[in-house]
């Protein structure tokens, strides 16, 4: 084994679904982060539970991303990929995420029967000029994986790829028996274990190179921790008491989450018949005085409309988490885009009025319910919390967060609001209705309804009444707008290139920034995250480039621009299109970021 | 999860002008004054606590009480204020619930959460003001129009047969099913009654006049074409029309009777069926959450940390 020295290496681990990738790569980065390093974590989910194993929609795997230094994104391309046979492979490299150089280790079991598959994706690594590494898993290691039903070459493969990686066997050994120790009886247990060994001896005898990255994390606590499982502790310490949803991908695991923790904490978890009936609970309790929330995504968002418009005009609270998936209809349900942004913004009926936050990493979706809990109450708006899927399934190694244990929105402290950009709102804020009150208040009985309505509550149809409730509503938002600070930069504030995003693109701006830096490139970096209203100084941000343009993972083209390009351009009147506006259902990536801007900065540099 | 609840501030016992707001805005002989009327009579016989009492409503004329009673109130969106009323009971068991909810709005656009509410049995007064058409949309068909009788949207006479509230509540295993009209205050009153001690969701079928739109229906002033269900279990029959039309004793904890009388050409007012056993989905879920280990929120991401 020849060793190479790394700061930072990708890799993939491709399998059928069923087989077990993500586990297998759930262990291994356990191991790494025990061993001192950073990790990045993607897995790649089918959206079947069990397609048909040897066909292109069973891919299911994981992407690995591992460095000596904090890491904020998936990254680039893979340095190396395992496969559990030919089709997986042929699948994936379709999406054109290998560095020139990948190695890929293709394990040969199936080829009997399929050479002339096997010969044609050999072709296809030909063609692309990347190595490829023949294995199969031996005799002794295959008669146990038949013994355990066919179950088990995941350990081979993460043996491979812990020897690949010099990682210690007796962590990695350590991790598999508590993944699995109480799960699996003794001796299924002892054969997984076995099975890891014979991987891992084999890749340390027959593969000819290796990845050395140094153990470099700081000192202090550090969990490990995907954005799914931190907004629903988020909304745990946030002190919100019922979660109201109904199951639809990639949302869904908040559900089973709080499902599994929230009555230990006094919160309750209801299933809803629909999505409709979820968020009409949600606002049902948060009417009585019981901070609730709701989560959805793709179609559910469609579905809730209708209720989120109500809530705005009945000045009833509510939180929406949006995790956005590939659209439109059912779409892609487990490939990431923010696509949703418009419909999020615009969806309802009618003037709309609301707030919509953005998470960029596993931090942001920690804190932001208590961000969204603060807005809903001062506002009385309905208030999103936009991820996506690949923010929702992605992990990483962050410092152990803060924990608020809020109860009331006041106790929020600052380091809250300063990472939304955002300042604290006027002691009193203007409503429609005067009264507030909440049943059970003696004295102060009120009725709520979607129609319009004069200070006093009662149904209003006279015009000058209904003006005043739109100027009220839209007034709550401006104040937001007023209350937002400078979103967050990468670089100088000032160039030929400004390259905005949002949510879970945050990463990826910033790792592209540092490598425009290297070169002294005039490209500067902005993340928003409170996307709607957006900041008053945006357009004064915006004049002091000669061009500014939009990364999303989104559609767009020459003709349509994508949605926050679109809101961009209304909001500044600046001709503001977008960079990279792509729908692959893949991240954007900081190099493709990095040279799209370097092409950008020639191009204008030839046409002045 | 609940909130501190005071009485009435002061001390003075509730009478119907307490409940007043203002006059509805419906149109003159709606049937709907009289289920408003008992609702605010009932609530001052049993001297309810009004601040604690939220009637939750959709969109039709239905869906206007809320606002004419002074108590709590939220008139929600169309179909939909059962999901609205679950929230409130989940989260505040403190506070009575009343559903108000029409035909259109129950047993079409809302018909999955009807489904649903009674499957899932939580605490509330449900009332379906079944006037049997879309009147606030200016008469069309609804799931209870009669087959052949004209309106907006089927001009020629009402395609299908109607859907049978009282037989699909019973199908859908309701624990409460009683049926009553806007016109018997005494029979309204005591079936209300009868629901509100109800520990379930308690369906209650009103036959609601809409003179407006379809005077014919509903003779009001003859009694001969329906039969009361008594019993000492169940709700007496309105005192006024005792003697005047056929009482047939049924005993409400038999199923297989209800089930007849729900399908027979003839209407039966009374209680048809009820099962004071059944699971209550709110119940379960604040028992859940009381016995549930109480843990330190501080402590929440330690399950996270690395070694």
């Amino acid at each position: 084994m020849i060793k190479e020295k790394k700061k930072v290496s990708r890799f993939e681990l491709l399998m059928d679904a069923g087989f077990g990738a993500q586990k297998a790569g759930d262990i291994l980065i356990s191991a790494f982060a025990d061993t001192g390093k950073y990790v990045y974590i993607e897995p790649m989910i089918p959206a079947e539970i069990s397609p048909p194993p040897r066909t292109r929609p069973a891919l299911s795997g994981v992407i690995i991303r591992v460095a000596d230094f904090d890491i904020t994104n998936i990254g680039n391309d893979a340095d190396v990929i395992l496969a559990s046979h030919e089709i997986v492979l042929d699948r994936r490299l379709d999406d054109e995420e290998t560095n020139p150089n990948c190695r890929v280790l293709l394990d040969m079991g199936d080829k009997p029967g399929n050479e002339e598959i096997y010969e044609m994706v050999c072709k296809r690594l030909a063609v692309l000029g990347l190595s490829i590494f023949p294995f199969q898993i031996d005799a002794q290691a295959k008669a146990m994986i038949k013994s355990m039903g066919g179950s088990g070459s995941n350990m081979y493969y993460l043996g491979m790829l812990a020897a690949i990686y010099l990682t210690s066997p007796e962590v990695v050994k350590s991790k598999i028996i508590k993944t699995f120790g109480k799960k699996l009886k003794e001796d299924i247990l002892n054969k997984n274990l076995t099975i890891f060994e014979h991987g891992y001896a084999y890749a340390q005898e027959h593969i000819p190179f290796a990845f050395e990255i140094n153990s470099r994390r700081a000192e202090g606590e550090k969990i490990l921790i995907d954005g799914n499982t931190s907004l629903s502790m988020g909304i745990i310490d946030a002190g919100f008491k019922l979660f109201s949803g109904y199951p639809i991908t990639p949302a869904s695991s908040i559900m089973h989450t709080l499902a599994k923790n929230f009555s230990n904490y006094g919160g309750m978890v209801h299933q809803a018949e629909d999505e409709i009936a979820a968020i009409g609970t949600a606002i049902g309790a948060y009417f009585s005085g019981v901070p609730a929330i709701t989560c959805t995504s793709g179609p559910g968002l469609s579905l809730k409309q209708e209720f989120i418009g109500y809530a705005s005009a009945a000045e009833i609270p509510i939180v929406i988490i949006d995790a956005q998936r590939s659209g439109p209809s059912t779409g892609m349900p487990t490939k990431t885009e923010q696509s949703d942004l418009p419909a999020v913004i615009f969806g309802c009926h009618g003037d709309n009025t609301k707030i919509v936050l953005s998470v960029a990493n596993v931090i942001d979706c920690f804190y932001a319910p208590q961000m969204a809990r603060y807005l809903a109450e001062k506002l009385r708006l309905p208030i999103f919390i936009m991820t996506d899927f690949q923010t929702a399934n992605s992990y990483k190694i962050i410092d152990k967060l803060k924990v608020n244990e809020i109860t009331n929105i006041n106790e929020i402290p600052d380091f809250v609001f300063e990472r939304f950009h955002i300042q604290r709102l006027p002691e009193n804020i203007e409503m429609v209705r005067a009264v507030q009150s909440i049943p059970g208040m003696p004295g102060a009985m009120r009725r709520v309804t979607g129609l319009n309505t004069d200070k006093e509550g009662k149904i209003n149809y006279f015009s000058k009444t209904n003006q005043r409730s739109h100027a009220v509503r839209n007034h709550k938002v401006h104040l937001v707008k007023r209350a937002l600070t400078k979103p967050e930069m990468f670089g100088k504030e000032e160039g030929e290139l400004l390259i905005v995003g949002w949510g879970s693109t945050r990463g990826a701006i910033e790792e592209a920034m540092n490598l425009c830096q290297i070169d002294g490139l005039p490209v500067s970096g902005m993340h928003l995250k409170i996307v709607h209203p957006l900041p008053m100084m945006l357009k004064e941000m915006f004049s002091k480039f000669n061009r500014v343009v939009t990364v999303e993972v989104a559609y767009g083209d020459d003709i349509k621009p994508p949605p926050l390009a679109m809101l961009l351009r209304a909001e500044t009147l600046m001709d503001i299109r977008g960079m990279i506006a792509r729908a692959t259902g893949r991240p954007i990536r900081p190099k493709g970021i990095y040279g799209t801007a370097k092409e950008y900065l020639h191009e204008y540099a030839n046409t002045r | 999860m609940s909130t501190q609840i005071q009485d009435k501030p002061s001390g003075q016992p509730l009478t119907l002008k307490d409940l007043h707001i203002e006059n509805p805005r419906w149109c003159a002989g709606c049937g709907d004054f009289g289920i408003i009327a008992a609702i605010k009579r009932f609530m001052v016989d049993q001297q309810m606590v009004a601040a604690q009492t939220v009637n939750v409503s959709g969109i039709g004329c239905s869906g206007r009480a809320p606002n004419y009673i002074n108590a709590y109130g939220a008139h929600t969106i169309h179909g939909r204020p059962i999901t609205v009323a679950l929230g409130l009971a989940l989260a505040r068991p403190d506070l009575h619930i009343f559903i108000h909810s029409g035909d259109g709005d129950a047993l079409s656009i809302g018909g999955n959460h009807l489904i649903h509410g009674i499957n899932k049995n939580f605490k509330c007064v449900f009332l379906l003001y079944d006037n049997e058409l879309y009147a606030l949309t200016k008469s069309q068909t609804s799931p209870t129009t009669r087959k052949g009788h004209a309106t907006n949207t089927q001009p020629f006479g009402t395609l299908l047969e109607p859907i049978n509230p009282v037989r699909t509540a019973l199908g859908l295993g309701a624990s409460f099913v009683a049926s009553t009209t806007d016109w018997m205050p005494d029979h309204l009153a005591s079936t209300l009654g009868a629901a509100f001690q109800h520990s379930g969701f308690a369906f209650v079928h009103i036959s609601q006049r809409c003179p407006h739109f379809d005077a014919e229906n509903f003779d009001h002033k003859s009694s001969s074409w329906f039969s009361f269900l008594k019993h000492p279990n169940g709700i007496a029959p309105d005192k006024r029309l005792t003697d005047k039309t056929e009482c047939i004793e049924h005993n409400p904890s038999d199923i297989e009777a209800a089930f007849r009388y729900s399908n027979a050409e003839r209407r039966y007012y009374g209680l048809f069926f009820q099962d004071k056993n059944k699971p209550r989905y709110d119940q379960i879920l604040h028992d859940l959450v009381e016995k549930a280990e109480k843990k330190p929120r501080s402590k929440i991401l330690d399950r996270y940390q690395l070694e």
